[in-house]
């Protein structure tokens, strides 16, 4: 693995319920993230896949610094995010940007393109002089394929995935070096979902930039990723390279997951062995005791009510050595 | 035939202009087939479909012209009164979003009951009855007890089971399911679709499923139409479009979709953004993002070319498309 650009260990973000009129009595609490490690590396692009509710996108949020986790630490380059406040949270905050799902939502309407994408400059005076910002402006809008002269248009003039690049002109904007793109192609026709991954892929290598991509679309997220994790029920319960976790998979969910997937080809569509998990994922304000998965698990046993499991290497499989590259977090991988 | 749509053509009036949806489709569904409508967002895929329900809104919707032939009968012709009867009872519709699909303010024994009281004149009780057996067909565990449930007590694939029960309350033998499960997460929309083929094989219902996604289609259709900008341009069994398609649309579609073998390196995208329905381009419609396009195709619009006996293409090159 390149060095590492971003180190998460044991993130926590819990949101409290109150029960009734009086204010602050405390009903336990939704487990968004609840104990998450990982490791980004430089120029790297990492895949986090799970389903709604698995709290990937409180991640998303966690890491660009929109959310205060509730315990953990993110390592930016050695320093603790999560500790910073004033200006050199701001500092850090440039290079860490995001891009978000809908861009429909997330681009205010009553703003023209120009201001849109020039508005991370008034925050960050310092990246770009005032004399600069237009040409600036107009040469991301370049970057992405768009047309300059598109500056003073009003987003409900774009469509769908005209607007995901003015989204990602704006992560560009401070010229970051960690992008967190929360679904970034799941809103877009099929058609325009491979001109955006085809973007997205492009930028990387031009501005070396490190991903972490978000998504649920597992077919997109193999292509795009060097390394994936797997969330379930607010931690990861697997991770590893693309070829490990979509060849290999250790873990029963991942298994199960996988196999999910409808496979664009009708060719011996009758033979294919699908595991169709029952019920549905449990609520993250009561989660299950022990293994999270295991109320919908098929190899699920009386220990894996009792102890939780940790991400290790899982056995028989992946080479043993300083840095595990395969880890699951379950009693029977 | 079953169903025999011909040449439909469905408008919206706008305030900038007069947007065809539908423009000139035509397509069979034989008893017991599943058929897969495949299309984006604006390509008329759910705007047919709700014409053959007879759920468009009118207006700003019109039909003006063509034929919805249901078991012999021109639907068109016949009186609102005869079409409600038809609705529910021998054709019905599975919508993408369950929450707002359902009324929220009626339990779900209610609303899934008002099918047998309002269609076959039964007494509370005996719907009632009707009810739970149905919830249990659809797999939705202890029954009897989540009756009593409002629709926002269950999560997004139960609610979408108890739309499945609710099409297929009375036995239609067709079911139009649009997007049944787009809103859900792929290890739900496999328990949802598994559902559908499994009820599909004890009733043998028809089935149009109208989706966007290439995996699910694979999964379960029979033959497939693919549609673009309110036109059908290709139609074939499912095994021969994903072998061979015959229109580059199709082909686009299919070489877009992330592989094994292409990790790292760029994906076929299909180059432009789908057409605006309010000024549709001339001739083809897809001829501006056609890597195929000649002088012909921005000037004379294709007919659905017969490929052989059960494909058609709507491309003047659909030979030198079909054979690479």
């Amino acid at each position: 693995m390149a060095e590492p650009i971003l180190e998460v260990r044991g993130l926590v973000k819990h949101y409290p319920l109150t029960r009734g009129v009086r204010f602050g009595r405390r009903a336990g609490a939704v487990r968004a993230v609840d104990g998450v490690d990982l490791t980004l590396g430089r120029g790297e692009t990492l895949g986090v896949v799970g389903e709604s509710g698995c709290g990937k996108s409180t991640l998303a949020r966690l890491l660009v610094h929109l959310e205060r986790p509730t315990a953990g630490a993110i390592h930016y380059k050695g320093e603790d995010i999560t500790r910073l406040s004033g200006r050199a949270l701001r500092a850090v905050r440039r290079n860490i940007q995001m891009v978000f799902q809908d861009p429909y939502t997330s681009l205010n309407p009553r703003m023209t393109v120009g201001d849109i994408i020039g508005e991370p400059y008034e925050i960050h005076p310092e990246a770009a002089p005032k004399g600069e910002r237009r040409g600036r402006v107009q040469e991301l809008l370049e970057v992405v394929g768009l047309s300059p002269e598109h500056i003073n248009r009003y987003p409900h003039q774009f469509s769908g995935g005209q607007r995901q690049r003015i989204g990602i002109a704006r992560g560009l904007a401070l010229r970051p070096e960690v992008v967190v793109a929360d679904e970034p192609v799941s809103a877009l026709d099929v058609s325009v979902q491979a001109q955006v991954v085809n973007l997205l892929a492009r930028l990387q290598r031009e501005f070396e930039l490190s991903y972490v991509f978000i998504a649920h679309d597992l077919s997109v997220v193999r292509h795009i990723s060097d390394r994936v994790a797997v969330m379930y029920l607010g931690r990861i319960v697997e991770t590893g390279t693309d070829t490990g976790i979509y060849d290999r998979p250790a873990h029963p969910y991942t298994q199960a997951l996988l196999s999910a997937v409808p496979v664009p080809d009708p060719e011996g569509r009758e033979k294919r062995e699908r595991i169709i998990l029952t019920g549905d994922v449990p609520s993250p304000a009561d989660v299950p005791s022990g293994c999270r998965f295991r109320t919908r698990c098929r190899m699920a046993q009386e220990r894996c009510a009792l102890e939780m499991p940790e991400l290790a290497a899982p056995t028989g499989g992946g080479p043993t050595g300083s840095v595990a590259v395969h880890e699951v977090a379950c009693h029977f991988a | 035939m079953l169903l025999e749509v011909r040449d439909l053509h469905v408008e919206f009036r706008a305030r900038d202009g007069v947007a065809r949806a539908v423009n000139g489709v035509s397509y069979g569904v034989a008893a017991g087939e599943t058929l897969a409508v495949l299309g984006e967002s604006g390509s008329g895929k759910s705007v047919t479909a709700q014409a053959v329900m007879g759920i468009l809104d009118t207006p700003p919707g019109r039909i003006t012209g063509g034929e919805i032939l249901f078991q012999g009968r021109d639907l068109l012709k016949l009186t609102r009164e005869e079409r409600r009867r038809i609705r529910g009872a021998e054709m019905a519709m599975i919508f993408q979003d369950a929450l707002s699909s359902l009324n929220p303010v009626l339990t779900v024994g209610d609303q899934l009951g008002e099918m047998f009281v309002v269609h076959r004149g039964m007494s509370k009780r005996d719907a009632r009855v009707k009810a739970v057996e149905l919830m249990d067909r659809v797999r939705i565990p202890a029954a009897k007890e989540r009756i009593r449930q409002y629709p926002h007590q269950f999560s997004g694939g139960m609610r979408q089971r108890i739309m499945i029960a609710m099409a297929l309350a009375l036995e239609p033998a067709l079911v139009i399911a649009d997007e049944p499960t787009t809103a859900l997460d792929v290890t739900v929309q496999a328990q949802i679709m598994e559902l559908l083929a499994e009820l599909r094989r004890e009733t043998g219902m028809a089935l149009v499923l109208i989706t966007h996604d290439l995996g699910v289609v694979a999964d379960v259709a029979d033959r497939i139409a693919v549609m673009y900008a309110g036109r059908i341009v290709e139609s074939a069994p499912v095994h021969d479009l994903y072998r061979a398609p015959a229109h580059p649309y199709t082909q686009g579609l299919l070489d877009s979709i992330p592989r094994l073998d292409h990790k790292g390196r760029e994906l076929h995208a299909i180059r432009g953004l789908p057409p605006n329905l309010l000024t549709v381009p001339s001739g083809c419609a897809f001829h501006p993002r056609c890597p195929r396009a000649r002088d012909e195709c921005r000037t004379d619009v294709p007919p659905l070319h017969t490929v052989d006996a059960r494909r058609g293409s709507a491309c003047h090159l659909w030979r030198e498309c079909l054979h690479g």
